[in-house]
């Protein structure tokens, strides 16, 4: 078998043409799922119980049931429940099937992400020992001076590690918006081979397609955590020079 | 000045403090001292409204309130005329040592920015840190972290200062540094309230000694009286004990 390097080149360059649609759900789901998780894990540490029961029934029922699901659920039931809404209860005339298929795919992955997001800022919370927290007290901060200031700046440095591999793996499952007929990386490229049957060059190049987004995700997220944690890396440095005074 | 009445703290069914009482005046150098588990730390901690009290009442200057029911802006005027020297230091990790002192300035309590570092620079030149302004705590030893933990308690100039067994999470050969500091505080006129196992230190800097024991005050007075000549069986078995000990590691 020969590999038909022309339309692989081509596809190459079709593909292109879907890494912004990517991206764009990938950074739209993190720009709400963040400060959603984030918010999600600070409730959870408070005192509410009514809201913690809530989230922890969400995450529990996101994490427990796979992507895909997910997916098929809401692409087929969503657009039938708004549309019975707009049409039978609002009486409005709106073609709620035209509706850009992209709010689909943004609407999973945020619930997705965020549920995954909640967990990595808890844990990373609990990364910060309570004695800070009780050590801005005692200097007259509030608490919520003390979690600006002092914890959450921490829990971010912390959770950098989990939130690098959480957007990894959102931008791979992006692969799955084809599904609800986005034109992302995955569904131009079986586009161009469902004319010729090429499917195994087609999916070599987005294979590579793909290597080379995460990694440039992982880069990011390297050089970012390398300039914002500089008061934990300093650790290993300190044993060389032994200044004693006092 | 501070003056704190029949405080009664439980843990669920553990009865940890049963009515403690103790009275500060400007200049005390007050020692607590008791075996482990007597309550010292969650008594040091409810006068600073870290623990909430079930019961008691405190004075603090023109100050009246219930221990139980402080409202929060009570609260905070009591923390700002207290600061807090923990066992573990308790720094802010993600702070250095100047920015560790000035927190508690400008941002608790508005001081300009410039104003705040010099304040921080002579607390931390006061602890002999004069060259670690910016270093982070990972990048210090413990002594000097403690050091800075006392430079940010001393420069919000608090009425009295509470120190929690300041030098036993340390290293031997670091403890001698940390105490220096305080014995330095002590001679400038400080109020402090200390809790120790360090007893030759405490020999030399209390005003008074109180020595409790399962959740009550058993006994107070001078250090010399306490030391040589206690009242009470309790205390003189606890000193036999501890100054055994200490002869022992010397
Ligand atoms: N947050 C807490 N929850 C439950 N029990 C607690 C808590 N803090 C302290 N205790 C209990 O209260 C008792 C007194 O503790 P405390 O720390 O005040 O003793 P201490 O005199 O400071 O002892 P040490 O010399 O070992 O520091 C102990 O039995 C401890 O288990
Ligand atoms: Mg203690």
């Amino acid at each position: 078998m020969k590999l038909d390097t022309k339309f692989m080149l081509e596809t190459f360059i079709d593909v292109l043409g879907g890494v912004p649609v990517t991206l764009k759900i990938t950074i739209v789901t993190l720009l709400v799922s963040v400060p959603a998780g984030f918010m999600m894990a600070l409730s959870r540490a408070g005192n509410g119980r009514i809201g913690r029961r809530i989230i922890i029934a969400y995450v529990s029922l996101i994490r427990g049931t796979p992507v895909v699901l997910q997916i098929l659920f809401l692409y087929s039931l969503l657009p039938t429940l708004l549309n019975y809404l707009i049409k039978e209860i609002l009486g409005l005339e709106y073609n709620i099937f035209r509706l850009d298929p992209i709010l689909y795919a943004y609407s999973v992955f945020i619930l997705n992400t965020t549920a995954v997001l909640s967990e990595v800022f808890r844990s990373a919370l609990s990364t910060v020992n309570q004695g800070q927290m009780e050590a801005a007290l005692s200097i007259g901060m509030t608490k919520t001076q003390a979690y600006i200031r002092i914890i959450v700046p921490q829990a971010l440095v912390a959770a950098l590690p989990n939130i690098c591999n959480t957007t990894v793996s959102l931008l791979k499952s992006t692969s799955l918006a084809f599904m609800m007929t986005v034109r992302d990386i995955t569904a131009i490229a079986k586009i161009d081979a469902s004319f010729g049957y090429n499917y195994l060059e087609a999916y070599l190049v987005i294979f590579f397609a793909y290597i080379l987004l995460c990694s440039l995700v992982q880069g990011v997220f390297y050089l970012t955590e390398h300039s914002v944690s500089s008061y934990r890396r300093e650790k290993a440095i300190r044993k060389a020079p032994v200044m004693q005074n006092g | 000045m501070l003056e704190v009445k029949n405080v009664h703290k439980a843990f669920g069914h553990n009865e940890v403090l049963k009515g403690v009482d103790i009275k500060v005046d400007k200049g005390d150098i007050i020692v607590i001292l008791g075996p482990s588990g007597s309550g010292k730390t969650t008594f040091l901690r409810c006068l600073n409204f870290l623990e909430k009290a079930d019961q008691g009442t405190m004075d603090f200057d023109d100050i009246h309130t219930e221990l139980k029911s402080a409202s929060k802006s009570v609260i905070t005027k009591v923390r700002r005329k207290t600061a807090f020297v923990f066992q573990n230091y308790n720094l802010f990790q993600n702070k250095t040592a100047i920015q560790n002192v000035m927190e508690g300035l400008t941002v608790a309590r508005k001081v300009p920015k410039e104003e705040a570092r010099q304040i921080a620079q002579q607390a931390l030149d006061k602890v002999g840190l004069e060259d670690r302004y910016d270093y982070y705590p990972s990048q210090l030893s413990g002594g000097q972290q403690q050091r800075v933990g006392i430079a940010r308690a001393i420069a919000v100039n608090p009425d009295v200062l509470l120190f929690d067994e300041p030098t036993s999470a340390l290293d031997p050969e670091l403890i001698g540094e940390v105490l220096t500091v305080m014995k330095k505080l002590a001679k400038e006129g400080a109020t402090m309230i200390i809790v120790t196992h360090e007893m030759s230190f405490a020999q030399e800097v209390a005003s008074k000694v109180i020595f409790m024991d399962g959740g009550v005050v058993v006994e107070q007075g001078s250090a010399k009286q306490i030391f040589t000549a206690p009242k009470e069986e309790r205390t003189s078995q606890f000193l036999h004990r501890v100054l055994k000990d200490y002869d022992y590691v010397i």
